[in-house]
C-alpha cells in the first residue's frame, strides 16, 4: 500500500465496513467456513485504515494472518483488486490464501505464524526513519497474539528507539481458537500494559469507524509510538449468526450464508447506499 | 599454508563488515545485547547511525532485521550462534526464509568453542538453518577466509547463516587465499581416505592427514566453508577416488557436514564407507576450555587419526598426534 502510485479513496467509512462484511460473507460462503469473525470484528478498523492511510506513503502491516480476508475485501472496494479475484479465495491454486502468505496482495506485510507482525513494523518505522522518510506504520494485532512474548520484545523495542512513526491498532475482539480470551489467559489491563511500555494509549469503540479513524489521526507523538484498541465483537453486524458461533472459525452453510447476504444489503440500504 | 602452531589474528569480522559498511551504504548491524562480543563495537564505532541495538529479545531482531531487507536495507544480525538459531527459528523460517530477504545472521561461538554450557554451545545450529529453504550456511576456517566473508555474501540471494569463531582466529592460509563460496577446496590429495572437514575442525583434520601421511595412508583434506549448497561436485570427485571418506565438524554429526556428504554419496550411488567426526547425541558438559571439551567429546585430531585407522582396517596401534604447543597469540588445535 506504500508502493509509489498506490491510490484510493474510501468516501464514505462507515459503508466500507458494510461492504467488508458482505464481501467477507461472500468469501467465506463460498466454502462453508472461515475466518468471518475476523472480517466482523475488524470492519470498521480495515475501513479506518484505508480512510486514514495515504496511499503510496504509508505502511499497513496485518500482524494475524487471519485478518488477510478483511483487506482482501477492502481492497476489492477500493479499486486494488479486482472483485472477480475475491472469488478465489481460500481455493486451490489461489494467491489470496485464507491465511496470509507472501503472494497476499495489496498489503505491505501479512504474516501467517501469529504475534511477529509488531517486529515487522517497527523494523519498517525504523527503517523510515534511517532514511528521513515521514512516513507512518499501521500496523493490526489482535488481542490473542497479546500472548506472544515477541510482541512485548518488539513493545519495547519501539518504545526504545522511539518510533513515534508507528501505531499499532489493536483488535480487542475477545476470541481466540480455545475461546474468549480472558478465559484462556488474563491479558487486561491492555491499556495500561502498552503505556508501562512506553506507548501512547488510546481507547475506542471497534465498531464506530469515525472514532477509530480519528484516534489513529491524532495518534502519533513525537517521542514514542501509540496504540489504539478498538473493543469488537466477532459477531458484530451480522444478527443472524446463532449466539454459539465460534468468532475464530465461523461455519457459514449455504442457508445462514443466503440469510448473511440478505441482512447485510438491507443494512446498506438503510444506511443510503 | 602456514604450520601450527597459528598466529592468530583479533576481531577479524568485526574489521571485516567495517570495510564492507564503507562502501555500501544499505549496510545495518543488529546486535542482541552481544556487540563487543560479535565484534561489532568497531561498526558502531565506526556508524553508529547504522547501528541497531536489538537488545536481549531474538525473534523481534529477527523480525527487524526482516522488514529491513524487505525495504532495501542490508542486515547482518549478531549474537552468539546458539541464539541466534534455536530460539528465533520460527521467526527465522517465516519472516526471513519464506520470502528469501537478504538477511545476514552471524552466529558466534560454533559448537564445543564456548566453555559455557549445553545452554552456549550451538551444536545444531548448521541442522537448523540447512533445513530452511533459501538458506545458505558457511563455516569458515580461518582469519583469510574471515576477512573476506563479509564482502562474498553481501550480494548473494536470500539469507545467509555464517557460524564465527569468536575472539582470536588462527591464522591459516596465506594472504594470497581467496575464499570460495562455489568451490570446496582441495588442499591435498591422497587415495586412502577422503576427509572433508569445516570451520575449527580444519586445523585437527590438516593435523590428522599429516600423522596419518606419515604412518604411510594418504588422506585427501577438503576444506568445506559453504555448508549448503555443498559442492557436491568436489565431494564426489574426491570421494571416489578414496577407499573411505570421513567428514570432521564442530556440530552434532546428524544434519550437518557429514549428513551433507552422505546425502551426496548416497544420491550420487557412491558406495563408500562414511564415518562422521563431531559430537555424537550429546550435550558437551564440564569445561574451562574449548580445547578440553574438542578432546573429550572426539573432535580432536587423534580422534580422526583413530577413526581413519579404524574405517580402513590398519594393523597396529593407532600412530599418536603431537600438537605444539601454542603460546599466547598463537592458536593449535587438540
Amino acid at each position: 500500500m506504500s508502493d509509489p502510485g498506490a491510490s484510493w479513496a474510501v468516501p464514505d467509512p462507515a459503508r466500507l465496513a458494510l461492504r467488508i462484511r458482505l464481501r467477507a460473507v461472500q468469501m467465506v460462503a463460498a466454502q462453508g467456513f472461515g475466518y468471518l469473525g475476523q472480517a466482523l470484528s475488524s470492519a470498521e478498523q480495515v475501513a479506518a485504515l484505508f480512510a486514514v492511510a495515504r496511499p503510496g506513503v504509508d505502511r499497513i502491516v496485518c500482524s494475524p494472518g487471519h485478518y488477510v480476508i478483511a483487506f482482501y475485501a477492502a481492497a476489492a472496494e477500493t479499486g486494488l483488486l479486482p472483485g472477480a479475484a475475491l472469488a478465489s479465495y481460500g481455493q486451490d491454486g489461489s494467491a489470496l490464501e485464507a491465511i496470509g502468505s507472501e503472494r497476499s496482495p495489496v498489503l505491505d506485510y501479512v504474516c501467517g505464524s501469529l504475534g511477529q507482525g509488531l517486529s515487522a513494523a517497527a523494523g519498517f518505522a525504523l527503517s523510515d526513519r534511517l532514511r528521513g522518510r515521514e512516513t507512518r506504520t499501521f500496523a493490526l494485532v489482535s488481542d490473542g497474539e497479546l500472548e506472544e512474548g515477541q510482541v512485548w520484545e518488539a513493545a519495547m523495542f519501539a518504545a526504545h528507539h522511539q518510533l513515534s512513526g508507528l501505531t499499532v491498532l489493536l483488535d480487542a475482539n475477545n476470541s481466540q481458537v480455545d475461546g474468549p480470551v480472558d478465559s484462556v489467559t488474563t491479558i487486561e489491563p491492555i491499556a495500561a500494559k502498552w503505556a508501562a511500555f512506553g506507548w501512547g494509549t488510546a481507547e475506542v469503540d471497534g465498531h464506530d469507524v469515525a472514532a477509530v479513524a480519528r484516534a489513529l489521526t491524532a495518534a502519533p507523538v513525537s517521542t514514542r509510538p501509540s496504540v489504539v484498541i478498538g473493543r469488537t465483537s466477532t459477531r458484530r453486524g451480522l444478527d443472524c449468526l446463532p449466539p454459539d458461533a465460534d468468532g475464530h472459525f465461523i461455519k457459514l452453510p449455504a442457508e445462514l450464508a443466503a440469510t448473511a447476504v440478505r441482512e447485510l444489503i438491507a443494512r446498506l440500504e438503510q444506511a443510503g447506499a | 599454508m602456514h604450520e601450527p602452531p597459528y598466529p592468530v589474528a583479533l576481531k577479524p569480522y568485526g574489521q571485516a563488515l567495517v570495510d564492507l559498511a564503507r562502501h555500501r551504504p544499505e549496510v545495518v548491524c543488529l546486535s542482541g545485547d552481544l556487540t563487543r562480543q560479535c565484534e561489532v563495537d568497531l561498526f558502531q564505532a565506526e556508524f553508529p547511525g547504522r547501528f541497531i541495538q536489538a537488545g536481549m529479545a531474538e525473534a523481534n531482531m529477527m523480525g527487524v532485521a526482516a522488514a529491513l531487507g524487505r525495504s532495501g536495507h542490508l542486515p547482518f544480525v549478531h549474537t552468539f550462534g546458539v541464539f541466534a538459531t534455536r530460539r528465533p527459528l520460527d521467526q527465522i523460517i517465516s519472516a526471513i526464509g519464506y520470502p528469501r530477504l537478504p538477511v545476514r545472521i552471524i552466529g558466534f561461538m560454533p559448537g564445543l568453542s564456548s566453555p559455557g554450557g549445553p545452554s552456549h554451545q550451538a551444536i545444531d545450529d548448521v541442522a537448523l538453518m540447512r533445513a530452511v529453504p533459501g538458506m545458505t550456511v558457511l563455516d569458515v576456517a580461518d582469519a583469510v577466509e574471515v576477512r573476506q566473508v563479509c564482502a562474498a555474501i553481501a550480494d548473494l540471494p536470500g539469507p545467509v547463516y555464517v557460524r564465527l569463531k569468536r575472539g582470536e582466529v588462527p591464522v591459516m592460509f596465506g594472504d594470497d587465499h581467496v575464499l570460495s563460496l562455489d568451490r570446496a577446496q582441495v588442499l591435498s590429495r591422497g587415495g586412502d581416505a577422503a576427509l572433508f572437514a569445516s570451520g575449527m575442525m580444519l586445523a585437527p583434520a590438516l593435523a590428522a592427514a599429516r600423522v596419518l601421511g606419515e604412518h604411510g595412508t594418504a588422506v585427501s583434506v577438503v576444506n568445506v566453508p559453504v555448508l549448503k549448497p555443498l559442492d557436491t561436485g568436489t565431494v564426489l570427485d574426491v570421494a571416489a577416488a578414496a577407499r573411505v571418506v570421513l567428514a570432521a565438524e564442530n556440530h552434532l554429526v546428524s544434519g550437518g557436514l557429514g549428513t551433507a556428504v552422505a546425502e551426496a554419496l548416497a544420491e550420487a550411488g557412491l558406495g563408500r564407507p562414511l564415518r562422521r567426526i563431531g559430537l555424537r547425541d550429546a550435550f558437551a558438559e564440564g569445561a574451562r576450555s574449548a580445547g578440553y571439551l574438542f578432546g573429550r567429546y572426539g573432535l580432536s585430531a587423534q580422534s580422526i587419526v583413530a577413526t581413519a585407522w579404524q574405517a580402513l582396517g590398519r594393523p597396529g596401534p593407532v600412530p599418536e598426534v603431537r600438537l605444539p604447543a601454542a603460546d599466547p597469540g598463537e592458536y593449535a588445535p587438540v
